[in-house]
């Protein structure tokens, strides 16, 4: 059984098909590059996984349950069992690093030593045990990327779910965003990362999925950006 | 060993700083926003006991005026006392009336001259047998005062029956104005009032968009979103109602004041708060800080719900 499966999606904007009949699967484990150019629907697919967006027509199944059938009040619990990255990091710069990664256990009321327990451990394991109280201004980009990784891991995901988590970092820190993924993917959580960096997808030599004009152009494990 | 330690001192410190600074933090942020809510709920409370005091004091004027309106019915000089006191007998007995006095000519004769005794010529014009015996009577309901009215002057041996119709049907008609324009004035209050608080908390709302939304991203549930924004519509509600409480007490120091005082001269043990529902002041000024306090919470959790519900959807 796949853990994620994606059938026959439709998805419009305003009459222009973003997402024609998409339909692909992501066994548990697997690293994924979700690519194209920008425009192509990478990060409309992201935003299904996480219910953030409804498709015109078609399913998104998570562990064999469709997303859009999940009742609105199930919709937190799906989310903790996705981390989510994004290109803008999306931090909070009023917090610093420790209460950025926090707020992810402070809204599933996680007890204080669970919190002391966990945010220190995914700290650790992107390299920012001594940045744990800079606040986010003082950090670089690839700095907060790491962040917003550890934020993302602090549920202990099922799956990890980075949208261009690499658009707005230099090359050298978009390597160590990449090494962490990898390490990651290594300890056996999924990841689905939508980009359009080649350089990236090339060096890596994973699955890849090339999305164009709303199709799946080619889908080849070990694959480059242009197939 | 002894900088783990210090981590741990570190770590608990931080979380504890961190509860007291975003509290601080957000009161500071909406200072303005949480001051202009709490002025605009105020003067709403303040507004909504002054109505209701001024209601309570209406009805507990015609209340009064209704206990004080009695009929006199004045007898022909040829009509035997005997009979006049059969007839205080039946009336006395009738449902509707709460009390009959009977005043001879002599009574009457020792009350003329009480009020006239600064004019002696008028007093030697008039003696005893001039003025006429009087029956004063008082009805349990006001409404019944014309109906009994009638039928006294339609009975022999009754000369004359006169009692204040007009002024305490005046009185009544403008009670109710008074009741129906303090409860529309309420109503439009409290609709306003409850406007500012969901425009307010949606400004909040809007100021901690992102804050929101990476909750909501990372599985906050909606009870959690929406918990902290309830409390602080409940907290404005509240503090309003608290302080209005002590501006209307205050107010209704001086209120009961003039009640008691010269006015009607009113019985300021037994205020009127519905028809036929008395209460002791200090028994009104405490039901009416209750139903400010119910009000502030009602009102700030029910904006709140309201301003926050939007922001929820998934």
């Amino acid at each position: 059984m796949p853990q994620i499966e994606f059938k026959d999606i439709i998805k419009t904007y305003e009459n222009t098909v973003v997402l024609d009949s998409i339909s692909f699967s992501i066994e548990d484990g697997e690293f994924v590059f979700i690519v194209g150019p920008s425009g192509a629907g990478k990060s409309t697919i992201v935003k299904m996984l996480i219910r953030e967006e409804f498709p015109d027509s078609g399913c998104v199944l998570f562990s064999d349950q469709n997303v859009f059938d999940i009742p609105q009040c199930d919709i937190p619990n799906l989310r903790r069992r996705i981390g989510v990255v994004f290109q803008d990091f999306k931090l909070l710069n009023s917090k610093n690093v420790f209460e950025n990664v926090a707020i992810a256990l402070e809204v599933v009321d996680a007890p204080e030593e669970t919190i002391k327990n966990i945010v220190p451990n995914v700290l650790s394991m992107v390299g920012l045990t001594n940045k744990m109280y800079s606040m986010p201004n003082q950090l670089s980009g690839g700095e907060k990327q790491r962040v917003s990784i550890a934020r993302a891991l602090a549920h202990e995901p099922d799956i990890l779910v980075a949208d261009e988590p690499t658009g707005m970092i230099d090359p050298v820190s978009a390597d160590e965003v990449m090494d962490i993924l990898e390490k990651i993917n290594s300890l056996g959580t999924t990841i689905l990362m939508a980009t359009h960096d080649y350089n990236i997808v090339n060096k890596m030599k994973k699955r890849v999925i090339r999305i164009e004009n709303g199709k799946i152009k080619s889908d080849k494990i070990g694959g480059t950006y242009n197939g | 060993m002894k900088t783990e330690k210090s981590n741990q001192i570190k770590l608990e410190e931080h979380i504890m700083a961190n509860t007291i600074k975003n509290l601080m933090a957000n009161v500071k942020r909406e200072k303005l926003l949480s001051i202009s809510n709490i002025f605009v709920m105020t003067l709403t409370f303040v507004l909504l006991g002054f109505f209701i005091s001024i209601i309570v004091g209406t009805q507990t004027t015609l209340k009064r005026l209704e206990q004080q309106a009695q009929i006199t019915a004045f007898f022909k000089d040829d009509f035997p006392e005997k009979n006049i006191m059969e007839l205080k007998a039946r009336l006395e007995t009738d449902e509707r009336i709460l009390s009959v006095a009977y005043v001879s000519k002599d009574q009457a004769f020792k009350i003329f001259t009480d009020i006239n005794k600064d004019e002696p010529v008028l007093l030697e014009s008039i003696s005893a047998d001039i003025l006429p015996a009087s029956l004063e009577i008082r009805a349990k309901k006001l409404s019944d005062l014309g109906n009994i009215s009638s039928e006294l002057s339609s009975l022999d041996g009754v000369e004359e029956v006169k009692y204040f119709r007009d002024v305490i049907d005046k009185f009544k008609t403008f009670s109710g104005v008074i009741t129906i324009i303090g409860v529309a004035l309420l109503i439009i209050f409290f609709l306003t009032s409850y406007a500012v608080i969901i425009v307010t908390l949606r400004t909040t709302i809007h100021s901690k968009g992102t804050e929101l939304e990476i909750m909501k991203l990372v599985g906050a549930s909606d009870t959690y979103v929406k918990t902290p924004l309830l409390y602080q519509g409940m907290f404005f509600g509240i503090v309003s109602a608290f302080v209005a409480s002590i501006i209307l007490v205050l107010y209704l120091q001086v209120f009961l004041a003039f009640m008691a005082g010269g006015f009607l001269g009113m019985d300021n043990n037994a205020l009127t708060i519905f028809p036929g529902v008395f209460v002791r002041p200090i028994l009104f000024q405490l039901f009416l800080v209750i139903i400010l306090l119910i009000s502030g919470v009602s009102l700030g959790y029910l904006g709140s719900l309201t301003a926050v519900k939007k922001y929820l959807k998934y």
